[in-house]
């Protein structure tokens, strides 16, 4: 690893969690003005993970807190992975590591909201799972790679020949985000059926802890989001506002769905979207 | 390195150890046992070192070795055509017969010895499938000596049986290890059949009605393939070939007219293995002591079958009929890896769990690059000590808790916490970085990255993987601190030893596998082929397409789980800190650790909790007919291309 790399890394470590709780106000601005309200101040998911590490610890057992530290380092190892331009679907897996724990950490606690939420949590995973799969197998199908320097290696945006993987990108990205219609393991409003869902039994310190590792892993989907249009800066930013928007807009107007319904709709859009794809690449190659 | 001598060892040495096992005492057979383990395991551990090699032993105890096997094997097919008499079932004696005239046809017509080069072949392959045989199956059949005791003293037998099920299981160590190392295929024929008879007997043990019932199943859906196999080795006499493994796969003379050979002996491979829609005699072989399941899964039986698959790859490349190959296990994988996740009873969740896997390698063998070669031999390795492990677990939980349904294991880690530690092992590391079968299968997926649809099932099959085995790791944990009562767990050694051997060596090898991929697998490949091999140096294996920094992420995992179990550890939490699950405010006001809600009326409500299985969606009745008929659709196009 040479000098540059460790630098990318460390950047990488230290500013995921910035850019993410920033992300994380201007959404709640934004959703805000949708709603015709006010909203906080844009540090303010700042000042609640800092209130949240200062408050008293609660656990119902020890393997919540071992659960959300794994949860942690397997994100801020997603994003330090991606910084060193390693292997797509290498990082895939090990996020995978921090998605398990989280569930296992819920499914700990003998309480009938968090047990709900991570049975649903686990439907969501296998939603979005073979989705990035796919995504990534896409990419590789044009650039020939699975290794991110090869990918931004490509001398054109992949957005162009992959468009409709993309759209099957941000399926996934609306899942992580737990924005509706597929926020149904832990919404945003707790006075629903599931309370707060996976969430439920975490507290203080360590929601804080899981609130953190959640803005690495929203940094991480849209880095590989702007893979997509890797060769400008400017497309490359104008493709994640863009995107991000759509996502402010569609959790707006859409309500938040069952799990059957999410796993058949993206499920059957997203795999008939990629082949679709994959069968105008082989198209274009006539 | 005195190979021929370790070769011996490892194959006869267990049919000996095995007859003398018949004799009924308890102090021998526990000696006989464990003295085989070692020796045999010592002896693999040295053939490791040694060079692919091959030789023909002229003679065996005086008598001619080819002879010998020809009678041994006629000797067997007239055994199990008296089991078919027993059991009165026509299938197998037809089977049987078919089997046992074209045999004569073969050894009295056609010249089965004609120039079929060396008899006993070993390369790498060979000698990590003798490790693993010798080493984790003898450690099944040492933790057996405690559980077979446990087991008969349960059910009060008057005599005990235990004689004769310590001689089909140290048998199967033999005939495996003879399997191996066999290139001539009437030998290797032999082994196969000695392997199918010790699984029968091993099944109906107990001999309860859906034990011979289950048994009767798997040794006819063997013998199927015992007829592919025979028929296979008669086509290729007849196209003049030797009954030499090596021979066929030497690319020369890999034509298409010695295809349907190898497609009948790729369908014995799939028999054995228990892929779609042969599944059914591998589920039901669960109705067995614990160690026969985990022997059969892990080390032995449907290890043969992949195998032989992945032997015969070579001869299949670049054809059609290796992309079918690969179509056929890629819906394997993902087929069964649905039907697990509608079960609950973990045995059950393990056996299709092991379908799944083999159907992975058998897919890597169809995409037939040497990425996804390493991957299936890769795969190999580790699901079988993994796959050992949780049999074994699940097989003392069992004994335990009386009950191997995992909803019955929820907060198991107060009951038993050493078992269920281990357990967490078994299971982390069978899906999840930076563990070896998920090595293997980030190999898969990006070999497969080439042929669409079947990434597409192994990309939904492996997040379904994930959902079974998130929830169970997640179920073992369910407590609270204030049930949390973790008392020692009483545990003989000769159950201890083999779960922490276990546990140990999956984590272990998960680390060595950069070096057991260059010292094991990359000789086997480099003699197939020249381009697209992974590197592995400095802990990461790479090659053109793709990079698994797999020491980086396993120091930093490590140092991840040490930081996680400081801050998790009593020391740095204090009581105060001790709470009780959330339930609105609603808990009982005399008594808040007491689990439940305080309902309406002052009426206490009580909730359970179950996991998703969906069993009236994907449940094994509503759609186990239908997965086998494309199964055998699959099956069917993929021998039909050949003939």
């Amino acid at each position: 690893m040479d000098f540059k790399t460790i630098i990318y890394v460390l950047l990488a470590i230290i500013l995921s969690p910035i850019l993410g709780g920033l992300l994380a106000g201007i959404d709640r601005r934004l959703t805000a003005w949708c709603q015709g309200r006010f909203g906080p101040p844009i540090l303010q998911p700042f000042y609640d993970v800092i209130k949240l590490l200062g408050k008293e610890r609660l656990i119902v057992n020890y393997w919540q807190i071992f659960c959300v530290h794994i949860y942690l380092i397997s994100s801020v190892l997603c994003v330090a992975l991606f910084a060193m331009q390693a292997d797509l679907l290498m990082i895939f897996f090990v996020m995978t590591v921090g998605a398990v724990f989280m569930v296992v950490g819920a499914l700990s606690v003998p309480s009938p909201y968090s047990q709900l939420g991570a049975q649903r949590e686990l439907i969501q995973m296998l939603t979005y799972e073979p989705l990035l799969i796919i995504v990534f197998v896409g990419i590789y199908f044009v650039t020939g790679s699975f290794k991110i320097d090869a990918i931004l290696a490509y001398d054109r945006p992949i957005f162009l020949l992959l468009p409709l993987l993309y759209v099957v990108l941000t399926f996934a990205l609306t899942i992580k985000l737990r924005k509706s219609p597929f926020d149904i393991s832990a919404s945003h409003h707790a006075h629903q059926e599931l309370a707060r869902g996976v969430l439920t039994e975490y507290s203080g310190p360590y929601l804080a802890i899981l609130e953190i590792a959640h803005w690495y892993d929203i940094v991480l989907i849209l880095a590989i989001c702007s893979l997509f249009w890797s060769t400008s800066l400017v497309g490359m930013a104008a493709l994640l506002a863009i995107t991000y928007m759509a996502e402010i807009l569609i959790d707006n107007v859409t309500p938040r769905m069952t799990w059957r319904w999410m796993l058949a709709y993206v499920w059957g859009v997203g795999i008939g979207l990629s082949f679709f794809n994959v069968a105008l690449l082989y198209a274009r190659s006539f | 390195m005195l190979v021929p001598q370790m070769v011996g060892i490892s194959i006869v040495l267990p049919f000996f150890a095995a007859a003398l096992c018949l004799i009924n005492v308890t102090t021998l057979r526990s000696m006989l046992v464990l003295g085989t383990s070692v020796v045999v395991s010592v002896a693999s551990l040295f053939l490791v070192q040694s060079e692919a090699f091959s030789f023909t032993p002229e003679y065996l105890f005086g008598i001619p070795a080819d002879g010998l096997i020809a009678i041994l094997d006629f000797a067997l097919l007239f055994v199990i055509l008296g089991i078919s008499y027993r059991l009165k079932n026509k299938l197998i004696a037809a089977l049987t017969l078919l089997q046992l005239v074209p045999l004569a046809l073969l050894e009295l017509f056609m010249h089965p010895g004609e120039g079929a080069g060396p008899t006993l072949y070993g390369d790498q392959f060979s000698m990590i499938m003798c490790v693993i045989i010798s080493i984790i199956g003898s450690l099944i059949c040492v933790y057996g000596l405690a559980y077979m005791k446990e087991h008969e003293h349960h059910l009060k037998l008057a005599q005990s049986k235990q004689g004769r099920f310590f001689f089909y299981m140290v048998l199967f160590l033999g005939a495996m290890n003879g399997l191996v190392f066999s290139n001539n295929l009437l030998w290797l024929y032999f082994f196969w059949e000695v392997t199918t008879l010790c699984s029968f007997m091993l099944i109906k043990h107990d001999e309860t009605e859906v034990a011979i019932t289950n048994a009767t199943r798997a040794l006819w859906m063997n013998m199927l393939g015992g007829v592919a196999f025979v028929m296979a080795m008669i086509m290729i006499r007849a196209k003049g070939m030797p009954l030499s493994l090596q021979e066929i796969i030497v690319a020369d003379n890999a034509s298409a007219l010695l295809l349907l050979p190898i497609g009948l002996l790729c369908f014995a491979g799939f028999t054995k293995a228990a892929q779609l829609p042969f599944q059914s005699w591998l589920c039901g072989a669960m109705v067995a002591p614990t160690p026969v399941s985990a022997l059969l899964h892990s080390s032995t039986m449907v290890k043969a079958g992949v195998y032989l698959v992945i032997r015969l790859a070579p001869a299949y490349a670049g054809t059609v009929f290796s992309n079918y190959v690969a179509l056929f296990g890629a819906f394997t994988f993902l087929a069964a890896a649905v039907l697990a996740l509608s079960q609950s009873n973990g045995k059950k969740i393990l056996a299709y769990s092991t379908i799944s896997n083999l159907g992975m390698i058998v897919a890597c063998a169809g995409i037939n690059t040497p990425a996804a070669m390493a991957a299936a031999i890769l795969l190999i390795v580790f699901h079988a000590i993994s796959k050992a492990l949780m049999f074994l677990c699940v097989g003392t939980i069992e004994q335990k808790i009386g009950s191997r349904d995992i909803e019955d294991m929820r907060g198991l880690i107060r009951i038993m916490p050493k078992t269920t530690m281990v357990a967490v092992i078994g299971i982390v590391t069978m899906f999840l970085p930076p563990f070896g079968a998920l090595l293997s299968k980030w190999m898969a997926v990006e070999a497969s990255a080439q042929l669409p649809l079947v990434v597409l099932m192994l990309a939904v099959g492996s997040a379904l993987t994930m959902v079974f085995w998130g929830r169970w790791l997640g179920m073992l944990m369910t407590s609270t601190l204030h049930q949390v009562n973790l008392q020692a767990e009483e545990q003989s050694s000769l159950i201890r030893v083999p779960l922490l051997f276990l546990a140990a060596a999956a984590v272990l090898m998960s680390f060595v596998a950069p070096g057991l991929y260059t010292s094991m697998v990359l000789p086997v490949l480099e003699r197939l082929y020249s381009t697209d091999l992974y590197v592995a140096a400095l802990g990461v294996i790479s090659n053109n397409v793709g990079m698994f920094a797999l020491y980086p992420i396993f120091v930093i995992f490590t140092l991840g789980v040490i930081w996680a179990a400081r801050a998790s550890s009593s020391k740095r939490v204090s009581t105060r800190a001790y709470s009780t699950p959330y339930v609105c405010g609603l808990q009982d006001p005399s008594d808040n650790q007491r689990l439940g809600f305080n309902g309406p009326l002052g009426q206490w409500a009580e909730f359970t909790s179950t996991n998703y299985y969906m069993e009236n969606l994907i449940g094994e009745g509503r759609i186990s007919t239908w997965v086998n008929v494309v199964a055998l659709g699959i099956l069917v196009i993929l021998l039909a291309g050949v003939l």
